[in-house]
C-alpha cells in the first residue's frame, strides 16, 4: 500500500509540476469566464418569457457541459496513454519495477494519481461553470454533485482503457484509440436514440450495446439526467418524451452502474495483468 | 585486500556448458564451491547462480545455456562483445525477463523474487530518472521504495550523494543534469540501503576520465565493505583494474570464466637480460620453462609465476649478472579477442 501511496503521490507531483492541471484550469477559467457573458445575456433577454429561460438554460448548460465531458474525457485519455508506455521507452519504469514493489502497486499507483487529478479537474469544472450560472440566472442543477461523479466516471472510464492500452501499445497509438472509443461510445448512443425514434429494433440494440461495452454515453445520460431541472423533463415528456442524445428519462439503474462497476475492475485487472507480464 | 581470492578456483574454466549431472550439483548451493566465501553466517549461497539459462525471442537465441557463479563479496566483470547477450542477462537476473529455460538464483534466491530485490542495487545502461524531481527527491523516493525507515532517509539520500559527487547539486532537477550527472545519480540509486548485491549495466559509459576514477574507487569500497559488484562492462581495462573474476560471453553462453590471473596466464613469460653466464649454463634450468634468445635477452616461455624468484637465484648462483627480468603477460583485450577467435 505505501509503494502504491508513493506511486500516485509522485504521478500527481509530477502532472503539477508540468502545469498540467493548472494549464487545464486557466483554459477553463477563460471559457468559463465567457459562458458567464452568454448566460447572463440569455438570462436577461427580453426576446424570451420567463417559462422559457427557465428551459433555455439548463438546455444551454447541458451543452456546455458535454463539451467540458468532451474536454475531461479527451485529457484522461491523454494523460494515461503515455503513462507506462513511454516510460518503458525512456527507462524511467526500470528503475522502479526493479524495487521490492509488485507491479500491481505501480499500475494502480499511477491509475489512482491520474484518476485524483481528473477528479480534482471534474470537480473544478463543475463548480466554477455552476457557479457562474448560478451567479446569471439563478439556476442550480439539481445534484451538482452527482453531476461532477458521473463526469469524472466518464473520464475515468477512458483513462483506465488508456492505461490498459499504455502497457501494450505506444503512446499515439494508445491516446488515438482512446479517443476513437470515445467518439464510436457515443456515436453508438445516438445511433440507439435515432433507433428509438424512429422504432428500428436493430439501430436500439446497436445503443444499448455500445453503452455496456463502452459506458461513456451511459455516463453522460447519468450526468445530464442530474443537470435537468423538473420543468425541462416535464416539458420534453409533454412533447412525447423522445429520446435525445442531450436528453435523459431516469437516472442511471443500479444493475447499470453495477455493470460500470465491474467494467471498472475488469478493465483495471486485464492492465494489471498484461503490465505484469510485459518483459522489459 | 581482497576477501574472495582464497577461494578462487586453480583452473580457468573454459567452454563450461553444464552436463545435467553438473547442474544438479551446482544448483545446490551448500555443495557449490562458492559456499562460505564471505556470507555473514547461513546461507552460503553464491550471489549469483546460474544453470543453463537460455532466453530465446522467436528464432533467436539471446541466451544459450549460460552457466556461472559469482561469489559473494566479489567483483565480477562480465564481458562480452556487442550483441553477446549480456543486457539480457542481467534483464533475466533481475526478472525483468522470463527465461526460457535453465534456472537462477540470486543471493540464494529464485529471479525477481520481491524481498531479495531490497537486497540489489541495479544500475541499468539506459535509463532516466524523473526530470521534474531533484536528485534528493529522486534519492528520497526510492528509500521508500526500498522500504529504508524514514528517519534514515535523509542520512541515506546524503550519503548516497556525497558518495557520487552529486552533494552539491542535489537540489537540482534532474532534467538540468547532463547524462554523466545522470549516470552518477543513478549510482547513487544503485547504493541505497547498503545492497548486499549491485548490479552494474555499463556503469561509466557516460563518464569522463574523472568520473570513470570515482567509479572505481566506488566499486573498490562496495568490495571493502562486503558487498557483491556484478559489472557489466565491454570496457576491457574497467575490468581489468577492479574485477576479482571475469566472465567471457559470446552468443549468449560463456566461453570464459576465472580470475584475471587465471584468464590472462600472467608472468606466463619472462624475458631475463644476464651477462656472465658461462657454457651450457642452461642445461640445468629447462625445468623452469622453455627457453630462447631474443636479439639480447633470453625468454622462459611457460614459467610459473611464483617460480621466478628462484629462477633468478639460480641464474646468480651460476654466476650470472642480472641486468632485467621483465614478467609479461597477455593484456585483457589480447585474451579477449583470442577468446573470441577461437570458437
Amino acid at each position: 500500500m505505501t509503494a502504491t501511496l508513493a506511486i500516485a503521490a509522485l504521478t500527481m507531483r509530477e502532472a503539477v509540476r508540468r502545469r498540467l492541471l493548472l494549464a487545464f484550469i486557466a483554459i477553463t477559467t477563460v471559457i468559463v469566464g465567457l459562458s458567464a457573458w452568454g448566460f447572463d445575456r440569455l438570462s436577461h433577454t427580453h426576446s424570451l418569457t420567463s417559462g422559457e429561460t427557465n428551459i433555455a438554460v439548463p438546455q444551454a448548460l447541458i451543452l456546455f457541459m458535454f463539451m467540458f465531458s468532451f474536454v475531461i474525457a479527451l485529457s484522461a485519455s491523454a494523460i494515461a496513454s503515455p503513462s507506462i508506455s513511454s516510460e518503458i521507452e525512456s527507462g524511467v519504469l526500470i528503475t522502479i519495477v526493479t524495487r521490492p514493489i509488485r507491479r500491481t502497486e505501480v499500475l494502480i499507483g499511477k491509475w489512482l494519481g491520474l484518476a485524483a487529478l481528473l477528479a480534482l479537474y471534474a470537480g473544478a469544472v463543475c463548480a466554477l461553470e455552476f457557479g457562474v450560472v448560478d451567479w446569471a440566472s439563478g439556476f442550480v442543477p439539481p445534484n451538482p454533485v452527482l453531476v461532477a461523479v458521473y463526469l469524472f466516471a466518464e473520464g475515468a472510464l477512458l483513462l483506465t482503457l488508456a492505461l490498459l492500452l499504455s502497457t501494450r501499445v505506444p503512446v499515439i497509438a494508445a491516446g488515438v484509440v482512446g479517443v476513437a472509443v470515445f467518439g464510436a461510445g457515443w456515436l453508438a448512443g445516438v445511433v440507439g436514440t435515432l433507433g428509438s425514434a424512429l422504432n428500428v429494433a436493430a439501430l436500439r440494440t446497436v445503443g444499448q450495446i455500445g453503452r455496456l461495452v463502452v459506458p461513456t454515453d451511459g455516463l453522460w445520460h447519468a450526468a445530464i439526467y442530474y443537470l435537468q431541472p423538473p420543468s425541462l423533463i416535464a416539458q420534453h415528456l409533454a412533447e412525447g418524451g423522445r429520446e435525445d442524445p442531450f436528453f435523459a428519462q431516469g437516472a442511471p439503474s443500479p444493475a447499470y452502474l453495477l455493470w460500470v462497476a465491474c467494467w471498472f475492475v475488469i478493465v483495471l485487472f486485464a492492465a494489471v495483468a498484461s503490465f505484469d507480464r510485459r518483459e522489459l | 585486500m581482497s576477501p574472495t581470492k582464497s577461494g578462487e578456483s586453480s583452473a580457468i574454466d573454459v567452454d563450461e556448458r553444464a552436463t545435467p549431472d553438473r547442474r544438479a550439483r551446482a544448483m545446490d548451493p551448500a555443495r557449490s564451491p562458492a559456499s562460505g566465501d564471505r556470507a555473514a553466517g547461513p546461507p552460503a549461497s553464491p550471489a549469483i547462480h546460474v544453470v543453463g539459462l537460455t532466453k530465446r525471442f522467436g528464432d533467436t537465441i539471446a541466451v544459450n545455456s549460460l552457466s556461472m557463479t559469482v561469489r559473494r563479496g566479489e567483483v565480477f566483470g562480465f564481458l562480452g562483445p556487442n550483441g553477446a547477450g549480456k543486457t539480457t542477462v542481467v534483464k533475466l537476473l533481475l526478472g525483468l525477463a522470463r527465461p526460457t529455460g535453465g534456472e537462477a538464483l540470486v543471493l540464494g534466491a529464485p529471479v525477481g523474487d520481491r524481498e531479495t530485490r531490497r537486497e540489489i542495487g541495479y544500475l541499468p545502461e539506459l535509463f532516466r530518472f524523473q526530470a521534474l524531481l531533484t536528485a534528493r527527491e529522486v534519492l528520497g523516493l526510492h528509500c521508500r521504495l526500498l522500504g529504508v525507515p524514514k528517519p534514515a532517509w535523509a542520512q541515506e539520500v546524503r550519503a548516497a550523494l556525497q558518495t557520487v559527487g552529486l552533494l552539491d547539486r542535489g537540489d537540482d532537477r534532474v532534467g538540468t543534469f547532463s547524462k554523466g550527472m545522470q549516470q552518477r545519480l543513478g549510482l547513487g540509486v544503485a547504493l541505497l540501503g547498503t545492497p548486499a548485491l549491485v548490479v552494474l549495466d555499463e556503469p561509466t559509459s557516460a563518464l569522463d576520465p574523472v568520473g570513470r576514477h570515482d567509479v572505481r574507487e566506488i566499486i573498490r569500497g562496495l568490495r571493502e565493505r562486503g558487498s557483491t559488484v556484478f559489472l557489466n562492462t565491454h570496457l576491457l581495462e574497467e575490468a581489468e583494474q577492479v574485477c576479482d573474476r571475469v566472465a567471457v560471453i559470446d552468443q549468449g553462453t560463456t566461453i570464459a570464466t576465472g580470475s584475471l590471473d587465471e584468464l590472462l596466464g600472467r608472468h606466463s613469460r619472462v624475458r631475463l637480460k644476464v651477462g656472465g653466464l658461462g657454457e651450457n649454463w642452461w642445461t640445468a634450468l629447462g625445468r623452469f620453462g622453455q627457453w630462447h634468445r631474443q636479439d639480447e635477452w633470453l625468454v622462459v616461455d611457460g614459467i610459473d609465476p611464483s617460480r621466478i624468484a628462484a629462477l633468478v637465484s639460480e641464474l646468480v648462483a651460476r654466476g650470472g649478472q642480472i641486468e632485467a627480468v621483465i614478467p609479461e603477460h597477455e593484456t585483457l583485450e589480447a585474451r579477449f579477442l583470442e577468446l573470441l577467435g577461437r570458437r
